[in-house]
């Protein structure tokens, strides 16, 4: 229930409530880190390779020029292994004092493309970064998955029940295109949005911030799972990995539709304007469907964020890691000042519908940056 | 203020076939026990790791959600909705999942969860190794101002013995169940003979720690949940830990062997009356261990 007695579709930490609460803590994001391969495919070479001759103008459709892909030795564990160390590279802290670890790939490829059920990736990463003493747990949301590790760091950090967590991704998710490149005719094929697909690792580590300091200001998250049907993945009957059929245009027209009411309860939860927002990082699946989605979202709110970031043009769709990445992006680039409020904007399959805003705030010196 | 378990379902059998029928089915029986309505459930955690066809996205639990009308749609102003993940925790993932349900149900994130876990063979016939019953179980727990509840839980890992029980998908050449099959996706799922041993000891010696923590002597623990995929696990650990074998919540023998929902299934038969300690155990591949105390 918020202060005004009205009930939310979302759960919700934060905002008008009261935060921080009586003896609750604010949260922040202590760093971020990301592991890019450096192999590159472009959507010319993808396209090269179909099976059959499609007239399909990829590029064109999405803004998808190209996506890095792994090369020999890389998986959705190396990935995963080196954004946490990424991660941990630009935090104040090591791996021993984290209290939690979260592992939310969707791929779960580790020595190639074996998909490994059990034991969960979380047991080596633990041993790996020498994070002995965190809770380690492996979840699974679609893209919305790291987003869901943070709310849910985000709600324990809050409560004072943890003090630092680490919710971290590897995608091995390029031979989804290369299967779909053994089937696909046309552009109605539900095979399409696997095209898109480019590899990539995140890692975000969460930790409670001093008494004072900026930091989440808002998460929530919610399911409407009237469309949990409308992209579907499992193992490939054509080869090695998996497949994923999408209504791509099914997908994107109810995520955007049902996003609106999602930022205005956020919005009015923060007690925030949609102008007041400096970046909004959407899920990267295309760069024409993220235009379409702020101009939907600018008429719907009579307002804009001043910047909308868009990455997916240069990595392609990274599945749960794609806020993460375009994060670093831009931390890296110097690119945010430290008073910059950002709001991540998950929309995934499932329906889900995450949105966490939070300020950038000392963020930027850990990536050598002073404004 | 604890987190409690409102009701707890396992079923063997359900309307519609596969993994989402049983976990489906599992999850309206439970809410059917705690006289509770699928509109009233905020969280939906699903634990189960083998379903239908591998599916790998979207979360299996907003399958679950829609299939159970747990507030499919939004209709904004109309109350609360559903947030609906997966926990992917081997035979922990049950337990795990009640873990993380406890702390957005303390902070009043949420009111009421639902952790539900079912498993089947995905492709009988192709599937190797694969020997654990069809069952889906559900656990529903609340927070409740005037019970304990939850109130430790204790989660570790054992790296070293990660490659006694393994599962993999693995493209295959050499299997073509149909002539013109380029390969196959198999899965494979391998546990040593020694796992069941191990599993006791990270087992024995996590709980141990726990009781530690919580200043709790062995001897008050009216019931043992435990579970780790294995049949023989639950009496066997109860010995070790001196426990009476009347104090263990056993499943029927048939399905001893059960994988995510063993969890729900045990729960079946104890009684966690006012008054009442419960330890709670579970092993998983990892070796993984979560270890919880529960007050009735």
């Amino acid at each position: 229930m918020s202060a005004r007695g009205d009930e939310h579709w979302m759960a919700l930490e934060g905002g008008a409530d009261g935060s921080p609460g009586d003896g609750a803590y604010v949260s922040r994001f202590a760093a971020i880190g990301a592991s890019i391969p450096q192999r590159r495919l472009t959507t010319d070479e993808l396209m090269a390779s179909t099976k059959y001759r499609t007239d399909i103008e990829l590029e064109q459709l999405t803004g998808v020029r190209e996506r890095h892909i792994v090369g020999e030795g890389e998986d959705s564990y190396t990935l995963a292994l080196a954004a946490a160390r990424d991660a941990l590279a630009h935090a104040d802290c090591a791996a021993a004092d984290l209290d939690m670890l979260l592992v939310s790939s969707i791929s779960r490829h580790v020595g190639g493309l074996r998909l490994q059920l059990e034991p969960p990736l979380n047991v080596a990463l633990k041993a790996a970064l020498g994070a002995e003493h965190a809770l380690g747990l492996d979840i699974s949301n679609a893209c919305a998955g790291m987003m869901t590790g943070v709310f849910l760091l985000n709600d324990l950090i809050r409560q004072g029940r943890i003090r630092r967590g680490m919710v971290v991704s590897g995608e091995y998710i390029s031979e989804l295109g290369r299967n779909a490149a053994q089937v696909i005719r046309t552009v109605m094929d539900d095979e399409l949005a696997s095209l898109t697909l480019g590899d990539a690792g995140a890692a975000a580590i969460l930790e409670r911030a001093p008494q004072g300091a900026p930091g989440i200001e808002v998460a929530g998250f919610t399911t409407l799972s009237e469309h949990s049907r409308l992209c579907v993945a499992f193992p490939s009957p054509v080869g090695p990995g998996v497949m994923m059929h999408t209504d791509a245009r099914g997908i994107h027209r109810v995520a955007t539709e049902e996003a609106v009411p999602m930022l205005r309860e956020v919005l009015d939860q923060a007690g925030l304007k949609f102008d007041e927002i400096d970046y909004l990082i959407p899920h990267q699946t295309s760069a024409r469907a993220i235009r379409k989605a702020s101009e939907v979202f600018s008429e719907s709110f009579a307002s804009t964020p001043k910047h909308v970031v868009v990455t997916v043009d240069e990595l392609g769709n990274t599945a749960s890691t794609t806020h993460f990445v375009a994060l670093h992006k831009y931390l890296t680039e110097g690119r945010f000042a430290p008073e910059d409020r950002v709001l991540l904007l998950s929309l995934a399959s499932g329906l889900e519908v995450g949105i966490v805003i939070f300020t950038v705030d000392e963020l930027v010196g850990r990536y050598g940056h002073h404004h | 203020m604890g987190t409690i378990i409102e009701a707890a379902a396992a079923v063997e059998a359900a309307p519609w076939p596969g993994a989402l029928g049983l976990a489906d089915a599992a999850a309206q029986l439970c809410l059917e026990r705690a006289r509770r309505t699928a509109e009233e459930v905020d969280l939906l955690i699903n634990a189960g790791v083998y379903n239908d066809r591998g599916i790998s996205e979207p979360a299996i639990a907003s399958l679950i959600q829609e299939d159970i009308g747990a507030n499919p749609e939004q209709q904004p102003g109309t109350g609360q909705g559903t947030f609906s993940f997966d926990v992917r925790n081997g035979g922990c993932g049950m337990l795990s999942g009640i873990q993380l349900a406890d702390g957005l149900l303390a902070s009043k994130t949420v009111k009421l969860a639902l952790v539900v876990a079912s498993d089947i063979d995905p492709e009988p016939g192709v599937s190797e190794g694969f020997g654990f019953p069809p069952v889906g179980g559900a656990v529903l727990v609340s927070a409740d101002d005037s019970r304990a509840g939850f109130t430790a839980f204790r989660c570790v890992t054992f790296p070293e013995f990660a490659g006694l029980y393994t599962s993999s998908v693995v493209w295959r050449d050499d299997i073509r169940p149909d002539p013109g099959d380029p390969g196959r996706n198999v899965l494979t799922v391998e546990i040593a003979e020694s796992y069941a041993e191990q599993a006791l000891v990270c087992a024995e010696s996590t709980v141990r720690e726990l009781a530690a923590d919580s200043r709790l002597d062995l001897a008050e623990v009216d019931w043992l949940v435990a579970t780790a995929s294995v049949p023989g696990f639950a009496a066997e650990l109860a010995q070790r830990l001196g426990l009476s074998a009347d104090r263990v919540a056993s499943p029927p023998e048939v399905l001893a062997g059960t994988h995510t929902a063993a969890l729900a299934v045990a729960l079946q038969s104890a009684r966690l009356e006012p008054g009442t300690t419960t330890l709670f155990v579970s092993v998983g591949a990892g070796i993984t261990v979560v270890a919880a105390l529960y007050r009735g």
